[in-house]
């Protein structure tokens, strides 16, 4: 079942809406991914609440007095990260669905898939300029504490997705899969590598990059008072006047975007915000299918 | 400048209308909060001063268009109506002088006299309804105007029918005549509008500028208003055919003439190559070309051999210019016909030079020579039929009997031309007793002026000729230099002849005389025919005449005057504006003169049997019509043009201004007939390119 953007916006909270994409896809998916169980230890990780108790590492509580928690290779078959980027600029939406809605609402989808195949999902949220961190867990019961955590995302404050990328550099194990889904519009000039910095650490990353038709195409006529979602700015223009100029600028960026990601072996999704979310799903999963 | 509609002037004030929409459209723009930011903003300065010129752009276009439709719907005019209003302003008597000169004929599409037409049309439009005016079409010969009246339509007529010359026109002596008109309203102001190229040969700058009497009776200057028909040319270039000899080229063979023109470049440019040509109707019988300096004249020789004789009507042409009338000139011709004349030879002899017709059968047989000659000796010569023959020379010859003088008499009264010289052989009784009725005077002894084989002195005692009538057309060529070939020669003997013919008294003509007086060239008419006598001989007997230079030509002259094919009359040269004064001979009648255009001149017959007809008003080749109502090629005649009227070299403005006075002359524009575009329609076009531009730029 294919649901179009306007039919799951009028579906309330993250949950529905990740459902109804999450079976849209498994119905467009013909044979699910087996993944064997390893037991070979890879590294110890300090103890935080929610992990299992029996991997808790007493010969190394007797040393430190510190509860630690020891982690092998292939402990799960995926250990996802979705980073989603809940700025004020994810807020704009010209349509049924805002940046941030859609993004959730892919985010959601994706962690129903990968629970369901027993993989880990966390969560990275950038919200009201802080960091909102949601350890992957492979247990069903961890889906929920997903998905009420994105429903409850707002979105808020600036754009800073290079202070995530480290972040996430520090405390995610390497060989994660690390999702991003931002609208990119980050004014530091380097936060775009330091995302993709993050594969140079043997990490799986695919980016969505969340558009609004608006800004694709800039459709306004009148004079309008462009007002910055994430700071003071505003300035007033003839939109007419500036159109094509715009237009040549934010293509620019997508393609520069695109490229940066061809060239750092990450993939790359754009998404539009009036398009079928499944249809994004099934792209970028047939997409990975192939690679593989 | 002028507006048709002022009023509409008023609409101009919308041309504020982009400035105050500038200065008070504060709507207020949609607020709309937008992520990408960062790209609005760098457009916005990306495009900022191209933004800032094409609102610049916006704001001159249609401030352009707001301001060029009102002034269209004024309908502005631009300066020379205004001008011409201005001038007439103030109500005067006015005289309107259309020249209608050669000159004017000058055209470069449209001629000068075309738009000196719509000038003067113009000038009448221009007159306030309280003017009376007049028109005077300025011709070499023109007509009193009628006095000022307020007939507009008479004289829109006038200015409508009036064509232009081909003679020359005096502007001043037209402004004269004017004048004089002008005097006969009783308005205080006059003026004078003079329609003209302004060519330098249409004013007499040297003569007093025009004036009118003024109110008290004392001379004023009348304005002058100077519609120039050819302003903004500093020169009306132009070359013509200024003179034309036509002689005959003995050289190239009988009846073959040479045609010299002489061209003369009035321009300010070298003509190169052009054509100069001989035409009869549509037959070019020689071609040339031609290069001649700015400011040069050169002659050209064009040779044309006439297959036969008669009178030949043609013209010699130029290649045409912007003034054709100058670049061709007609021609009446008098080719000689081939003559048959028999020469009975009194003196045979067998060594050739000292033969009696040795001379003068090598004079009349030269090359070019349209004289077929047959020499018998006395008894044969006598015996054969005359009228086989338009000429007999009885040289040295015995008298013939009398029915062979019968049969020469009756030759000449038919036509014939009888030559005669004298000789040992010639008897005077019997020659005076015989040939009495042909002889120009009886002949009466035979006087030796000096003994050539005795006397050592006989060269310096031996007579010369001493008046030689170089008027008539026989000795007309023996002028100058070639007079010493006639005066030169010696005369040992020679035939003195009786004071004149008691058959017809008067009838003979002395054309030549030797020192004493005695006559040595008789002519005289008889019947159709002509006599000649030379008293001496024509070998190297009495003189040494046949030596000399000037023997040939003047033989060959008796044969064509004796057949009457030499014409007696003088090269009638008229020109365009004269009248030509034709006098006919004999039998010879006028009853009408046709021109080129086949209208008849006028023809007036005068009391010494001269006709003058004309003035001639076009160039070309004239007919005179006889009694019998064909043409008589012995009178007919060509008319030429002035070639003062071909330098078209104008007086500058400044010139007429200082000569006329500048308080009384107003310059107006000549160029009315040059297409003129009102302001308006620019304006309206200007508006639809600016309404184009904007819709452009707001596409942008």
């Amino acid at each position: 079942m294919l649901l179009d953007a306007q039919t799951l916006a009028r579906l309330k909270g993250v949950k529905l809406r990740a459902r109804a994409v999450m079976e849209g896809v498994l119905s467009g998916l013909h044979k699910s991914p087996h993944q064997g169980q390893s037991v070979e230890f890879a590294e110890h990780k300090e103890y935080a609440p929610g992990d299992e108790l029996r991997h808790l590492d007493w010969k190394a509580y007797g040393k430190f007095d510190k509860y630690y928690v020891k982690r092998f290779e292939h402990e799960t078959n995926l250990r996802s990260v979705m980073v989603v980027d809940a700025s004020a600029s994810m807020g704009y939406g010209s349509g049924a669905m805002n940046k941030l809605e859609v993004a959730t609402t892919l985010a959601g989808a994706l962690c129903y898939l990968l629970v369901r195949q027993q993989d880990a999902a966390g969560l990275a949220l950038l919200t009201g300029g802080k960091w909102k961190d949601v350890p992957p867990r492979a247990s069903a019961g961890h889906l929920n504490v997903l998905l009420e955590t994105l429903d409850a995302t707002a979105p808020g404050g600036g754009t800073d997705l290079g202070s995530a990328a480290d972040h996430l550099a520090e405390v995610l194990p390497r060989r994660s899969t690390v999702i991003v889904l931002s609208d990119l519009l980050d004014e530091k000039q380097d936060a775009l590598k330091r995302v993709l910095a993050l594969r140079q650490r043997k990490n799986d990353v695919s980016l969505f990059h969340v558009v609004d038709p608006a800004e694709l195409t800039f459709p306004f006529d009148d004079p309008t008072l462009f007002l910055d979602m994430e700071g003071e700015g505003r300035i007033e223009v003839n939109p007419r006047e500036i159109k094509e100029s715009y237009l040549e600028e934010f293509h620019a960026f997508l393609a520069s975007v695109k490229a940066a990601c061809a060239e750092a072996d990450v993939d790359y999704e754009l998404v539009r915000t009036d398009e079928k979310l499944d249809d994004v799903l099934l792209r970028y999963l047939g997409r990975r299918g192939r690679r593989k | 400048m002028t507006f048709g509609n002022p009023w509409m002037l008023l609409g101009a004030l919308g041309a504020f209308i982009p400035l105050l929409v500038h200065l008070f459209d504060r709507r207020r723009p949609r607020p709309h909060p937008f992520g990408p930011m960062a790209f609005v903003l760098r457009s916005q300065k990306r495009t900022a001063s191209r933004l800032k010129l094409k609102r610049l752009l916006l704001y001159a276009l249609r401030t352009l268009i707001l301001l060029a439709i009102p002034l269209a719907l004024a309908r502005p005019e631009l300066s020379r109506d205004a001008q011409a209003a201005q001038i007439v302003k103030g109500p005067a008597a006015t005289a309107i002088i259309l020249d209608a000169s050669l000159s004017m004929r000058w055209t470069d599409g449209t001629s000068l006299f075309e738009r000196g037409r719509d000038e003067a049309r113009d000038a009448l439009k221009d007159l306030l309804p309280e003017e009376p005016a007049t028109v005077l079409v300025c011709t070499s010969s023109p007509a009193t105007p009628p006095p000022p009246g307020f007939d507009r339509a008479r004289l829109r007529g006038l200015v409508d029918e009036a064509k232009p010359t081909y003679g020359a026109a005096d502007l001043s002596r037209c402004m004269e005549m004017a004048s004089r008109s002008l005097e006969e309203n009783p308005m205080a102001a006059k003026r004078l509008v003079v329609v003209s190229d302004m060519a330098a040969s249409a004013f007499r700058l040297e003569a007093p500028p025009p004036t009118v009497k003024g109110p008290t009776g004392a001379p004023v200057k009348p304005e002058v208003v100077l519609r120039d028909v050819a302003e903004g040319r500093e020169a009306l270039n132009n070359h013509a055919i200024v003179d034309l000899k036509v002689e005959p080229a003995l050289q190239a063979g009988p009846r073959s003439f040479q045609f010299t023109f002489t061209v003369r470049n009035f321009g300010t440019e070298p003509a190169k190559d052009l054509e100069a040509a001989v035409r009869t109707g549509e037959t070019t019988l020689a071609k040339g070309f031609v290069d001649v300096p700015a400011g040069g004249t050169t002659q050209k020789a064009l040779t044309v051999r006439f297959p036969q004789g008669g009178t030949v009507v043609g013209q010699v042409t130029l290649a045409s210019d912007s003034l054709v009338e100058d670049d061709r000139r007609a021609f009446v011709l008098p080719v000689p016909k081939a003559l048959k004349a028999l020469v009975v030879n009194g003196a045979p002899h067998a060594t050739r030079y000292r033969d009696e017709a040795f001379f003068v059968d090598a004079a009349l047989t030269a090359p070019g020579s349209p004289v077929e000659v047959a020499v018998r000796d006395s008894e044969v010569g006598l015996r054969e039929d005359f009228s086989a023959y338009d000429l007999v020379l009885l040289l040295n010859v015995p008298a013939p009997n009398p029915e062979e003088a019968a049969r020469l008499e009756a030759f000449v009264e038919n036509g014939g031309g009888l030559f005669l010289s004298m000789g040992d052989r010639v008897n005077t009784e019997d020659y005076n007793q015989r040939l009495g009725a042909v002889l120009p005077r009886p002949l009466r002894v035979v006087r030796t002026s000096a003994e050539r084989d005795t006397d050592p002195e006989a060269e310096t005692k031996a007579a010369r000729l001493a008046q030689v009538k170089q008027e008539h057309v026989l000795f007309s060529p023996f002028t100058g230099r070639a007079e010493e070939g006639l005066i030169g020669a010696r005369f040992y003997r020679y035939m003195l002849l009786e004071a004149d013919n008691p058959a017809s008294p008067g009838a003979s003509q002395v054309l030549a005389t030797y020192e004493d007086g005695a006559p040595a060239v008789a002519v005289m008419r008889k019947g159709k025919g002509r006599v000649a006598m030379f008293t001496s001989t024509v070998d190297r007997d009495w003189s040494d005449f046949a030596i000399r230079t000037s023997f040939l030509p003047l033989m060959q002259r008796f044969a064509a005057y004796l057949t009457g094919s030499l014409e007696e009359r003088e090269e009638v040269r008229v020109r365009v504006g004269e009248l030509v004064t034709l006098r006919p001979e004999g039998a010879q009648k006028v009853t009408a003169v046709k021109a080129p255009d086949g209208s008849e001149l006028p023809v007036k017959e005068q009391p010494d049997g001269s006709v003058v007809a004309g003035p001639v008003l076009e160039p070309g080749a004239y007919s005179v019509l006889g009694a019998d109502g064909k043409m008589q090629p012995a009178l007919s005649f060509a008319a030429m043009l002035d070639p003062a009227e071909s330098d078209l070299t104008r007086v500058p403005q400044d010139t007429l201004t200082a000569y006329f006075g500048e308080e009384t002359v107003k310059a107006s524009s000549g160029d009315e007939d040059r297409p003129t575009v009102p302001l308006w329609t620019w304006l309206i076009l200007a508006a639809c390119v600016a309404f184009f531009f904007e819709g452009t730029l707001l596409r942008k």
